[in-house]
């Protein structure tokens, strides 16, 4: 894996913090993997959303 | 009446394993064998993706679910880490209780477990629970939580979130 790779995946995790923080569009899919929902469209596999709200 | 909500409300354990095997096919679920009676879920999840850690986890019905009593952690369905343990990545961490993290980890809280104390994975603030204050929500809800939270953590551990911002009422 190349610096290009390693930057793009950093800034996907980043991304994924911020719309966890922000109650974005983000769902979990059956493996456990937390996706932002439009990546997960894509999938036949059903991906629950992650409920608004914020952990206690 | 019966006493376990699973025999008392079959219509409830019925949605709760559809959900389940909607969502999470790979969990199985059993029965506690230490006489309580509560239904736990157990299997594997991998929040941040092909790199990241594989969890396995513990998904244990409290006997009042769906209900939760006030202030109470978590909701109905406790969240138990079996793999990696909390307690064996806490011991490694400082405790600071000034800055939120008097167990070592942000967004947990101890409780008994057979013979021992765990440490348990906090998943919704009670005040978002979906139907209301004093009830709970599903275990396939609670482990999206906890897949939420997994994500939180491995990002905290990794330096990637500040302390600040895994404090409670960011996520």
């Amino acid at each position: 894996m190349d610096e290009n790779d390693n930057n793009a995946i950093a800034q996907r995790r980043r991304a994924l913090a911020e719309a966890l923080r922000t109650n974005g569009e983000v769902v979990v899919t059956p493996t456990g993997e937390v996706e932002f929902k439009d990546e997960a469209e894509n999938s036949d596999t059903p991906a629950i959303s992650v409920p608004e709200g914020k952990l206690a | 009446m019966a006493f376990y909500w699973y025999e008392s409300d079959p219509e409830l354990y019925k949605a709760e394993v559809a959900a389940m095997r909607k969502f999470f096919p790979s969990f199985k679920i059993n029965q506690l064998q230490d006489g309580s009676g509560r239904l736990y879920w157990r299997g594997k999840v991998q929040p941040t993706g092909p790199n990241g850690m594989v969890w396995d986890l513990m998904l244990i019905y409290k006997n009042n679910h769906p209900y939760t009593a006030d202030g109470e952690y978590g909701g109905s369905i406790q969240i138990l880490p079996v793999s990696p343990r909390l307690k064996d990545i806490a011991r490694n961490l400082p405790i600071r209780p000034e800055a939120g993290l008097g167990l070592g980890l942000p967004h947990i809280y101890r409780s008994n477990f057979g013979r021992n104390e765990e440490y348990f994975i906090c998943t919704a603030d009670p005040k978002y629970f979906k139907a209301g204050q004093n009830r709970s929500t599903s275990a396939a809800s609670a482990l999206s939580w906890a897949c939420k939270w997994i994500v939180l953590c491995e990002m905290w551990l990794n330096g990637e979130i500040s302390d600040d911002v895994a404090l409670e009422g960011n996520y």
